[in-house]
C-alpha cells in the first residue's frame, strides 16, 4: 500500500495555546481515516494545514510525496476537500459553483458536473441559486464540490453536518463505494462517533493538540465494546497522564 | 498558466454575475447624460457654450475620475478580497491546485479589464452623445484627444486599484476599507494642493495627468517622469499586495 498523507512534526500553535503539536502519522491509500477529538482540540487545524491555509511553525505535510509548502499545487490536484463550513457562491447556482471548480482541471467537463450533483441528489436543485438553499443542501453542494474532480483523497471536515438521515446513510455508503471500487483515501473528522465507527476503518484521537493514539477499528472494537467506550477511556487515560505530569 | 487563465475566467464571471456591475455601469451612462444636458440646458438658457462636441468627453472624464471610477474600483476590490475572506468563499478557490499567485494575479487582471470596459464604454458614449448633440464642432484632432485623455488616466487608476487591494487584504472589514480609502483618497489630494513639491509621490494628484497628454505644448520629460512614478508606485504596490495576499490566513 502507498502512503497517502505522511505528517512529519507538524506543528501550528496559536497564541490561545490552541492548534497542533508535533503530529507525526501516515495514512496509507485506501484508507478511511477517522479524526477524532473535542471541540478545539486541534483536528480542523490540522486540515487546514493540509490544504495550505494556515502555514505550520514546524514540520510538512506529504500527500502522494508532494509537500503541501512546496508542492502545493502538484501535492492539491489529488486533493478534495470540505473544511469547516461548506460555503458557496451565493449568487451563483450549484452548477455555476461547481463549473468554476471544474475550470481548475481539464479532466472535468459538464457531465462530471452533473453525475456529481446527480450522487449528492441535488440534480432538481442544479441551477437554482445557492443562497436559497437549506443547510443540508449546501453540505451536499460543499460534498459534490470536492468529489468534482474524482480525487484521489478526500479531506472532510464534519461531513454530516446538516444532513438529514437518508443524507447520512447516502454519503457513509459513498465513502465506503469509493474507498472500495476506487481506492480513494479518507480523512474524516467527526463528532458523530457511532458514525465514524460505522465508516473508517482506521481512528486516530486527538486531544490537548496531541495525537495521543491511532489503531485499526478492528483492533479497537477487539479490546473495548464501542468506539465511543475507547475514545472515554483514551480521554481519562490521557487526563491522568497529564494530572500526574502536572504534579 | 492553466490556473491563472482560470481564476482571470472565474473573476470575470462573478463580477459579470454580481448586481454591482450593472449598477456602475448606470451610473456611468447617467453621468454622461446629465452632463449632456447640463451642458444644454446652460446653453440654451444663459447663452454659453459650455462644451462642444469634443469637450464633452474631457468634461465626463475629469468628473468620473474624482468620483464614479475611483468608487468602482473601490466597491469591486472589496467584493473580490474583503467579501471573499469573510463569507468564507476564499477558502473554495485557495484549496483548489493553483498557486496564490495565480490567483492574486488572476483577480487583479479581472480587475483591470473590467476597468477597462468601464472607461472605455463611457469614453464611447460620450464621443457618440457630444457628436449627436454639437455635430458642427466635431473635428478628427478633437475625438483624437479625448481617445488618449481617457488611455493615459488607465494608468493612475491602476495605481489606486493597487492601493485598495493592499488595504483590502489588510482590514479585515469590507466597511473599513471602503472608508479608509475615502479618507486616504481626500488626504493625499489635498497634501499634493498643499506640498505641491511632492506631488509627484502622491499618485492621486496624478488623476488629471491627462490634461499634459492633451495639451497644446507637451513637456514629454515631465510626462516620462511621471510615467515612470506611476510604473515603480503600481510595482511596489503590486508586490506589497501579493506578499500579504500569499501570508493571509484563512
Amino acid at each position: 500500500m502507498n502512503e497517502a498523507i505522511q505528517f512529519t512534526n507538524l506543528t501550528k500553535l496559536y497564541n490561545n495555546g490552541r492548534g497542533i503539536d508535533d503530529l507525526n502519522l501516515t495514512v496509507k491509500q485506501g484508507e478511511i481515516f477517522g479524526f477524532l477529538g473535542p471541540n478545539g482540540a486541534g483536528k480542523t487545524t490540522v486540515m487546514k494545514l493540509m490544504t495550505g491555509l494556515v502555514q505550520p511553525t514546524l514540520g510538512d505535510v506529504l500527500i502522494f510525496g508532494a509537500s503541501v509548502q512546496h508542492q502545493f499545487v502538484q501535492a492539491m490536484s489529488h486533493v478534495g476537500c470540505l473544511i469547516e463550513t461548506a460555503e458557496s457562491f451565493q449568487y451563483l447556482s450549484a452548477y455555476e459553483n461547481l463549473s468554476l471548480s471544474a475550470s481548475f482541471y481539464e479532466h472535468v467537463d459538464a457531465q462530471r458536473i452533473h453525475e456529481c450533483l446527480e450522487l449528492t441528489g441535488l440534480s432538481q436543485y442544479a441551477h437554482e441559486k445557492t443562497k436559497k438553499f437549506s443547510l443540508g443542501m449546501k453540505q451536499r453542494l460543499g460534498i459534490a464540490n470536492a468529489l468534482l474532480s474524482n480525487p484521489k483523497l478526500l479531506i472532510l471536515d464534519e461531513p454530516l453536518n446538516g444532513l438529514d438521515v437518508q443524507g447520512m446513510l447516502d454519503m457513509r455508503y459513498l465513502i465506503k463505494k469509493l474507498s472500495e471500487e476506487h481506492g480513494t483515501t479518507f480523512f474524516i473528522s467527526s463528532h458523530l462517533i457511532h458514525d465514524v465507527e460505522l465508516t473508517c476503518n482506521r481512528i486516530g484521537i486527538v486531544l490537548n493538540s496531541r495525537l495521543v493514539s491511532a489503531d485499526t477499528t478492528d483492533d479497537i472494537l477487539k479490546n473495548f465494546s464501542s468506539l465511543e467506550q475507547y475514545f472515554i477511556n483514551e480521554v481519562e487515560r490521557n487526563g491522568r497522564i497529564t494530572s500526574q505530569l502536572s504534579e | 498558466m492553466v490556473g491563472l487563465q482560470a481564476n482571470y475566467r472565474n473573476e470575470l464571471y462573478k463580477i459579470r454575475k454580481k448586481k454591482k456591475l450593472a449598477a456602475g455601469s448606470i451610473l456611468s451612462i447617467l453621468a454622461v447624460l446629465i452632463g449632456q444636458v447640463s451642458a444644454t440646458l446652460i446653453n440654451q438658457n444663459l447663452g454659453l457654450l459650455l462644451v462642444n462636441s469634443t469637450e464633452l468627453p474631457l468634461m465626463i472624464l475629469g468628473v468620473m475620475m474624482y468620483s464614479i471610477f475611483p468608487l468602482f474600483i473601490t466597491f469591486l476590490t472589496i467584493d473580490m478580497f474583503n467579501n471573499e475572506y469573510n463569507s468564507n468563499t476564499m477558502k473554495l478557490i485557495l484549496t483548489r491546485p493553483t498557486s496564490r499567485f495565480s490567483i492574486f494575479t488572476g483577480k487583479l487582471l479581472a480587475l483591470f479589464t473590467v476597468l477597462m470596459i468601464n472607461i472605455a464604454s463611457v469614453m464611447i458614449l460620450s464621443l457618440i452623445i457630444g457628436i449627436i448633440f454639437n455635430f458642427s464642432s466635431v473635428t478628427l484632432i478633437g475625438i483624437t484627444r479625448s481617445i488618449i485623455a481617457y488611455l493615459v488616466s488607465l494608468l493612475p487608476l491602476i495605481t489606486f486599484t493597487l492601493f485598495v487591494v493592499i488595504l483590502a487584504n489588510l482590514v479585515k472589514s469590507g466597511n473599513s476599507v471602503f472608508f479608509l480609502t475615502i479618507l486616504s483618497f481626500i488626504g493625499m489630494y489635498v497634501l499634493g494642493i498643499i506640498f505641491h513639491q511632492a506631488s509627484s509621490f502622491l499618485f492621486i494628484s496624478m488623476f488629471d495627468w491627462y490634461r499634459l497628454w492633451i495639451s497644446e505644448s507637451i513637456q514629454w520629460l515631465k510626462l516620462l517622469r511621471m510615467s515612470l512614478s506611476m510604473i515603480g508606485f503600481s510595482i511596489m504596490l503590486y508586490c506589497i499586495g501579493y506578499l500579504l495576499f500569499e501570508r493571509k490566513v484563512v
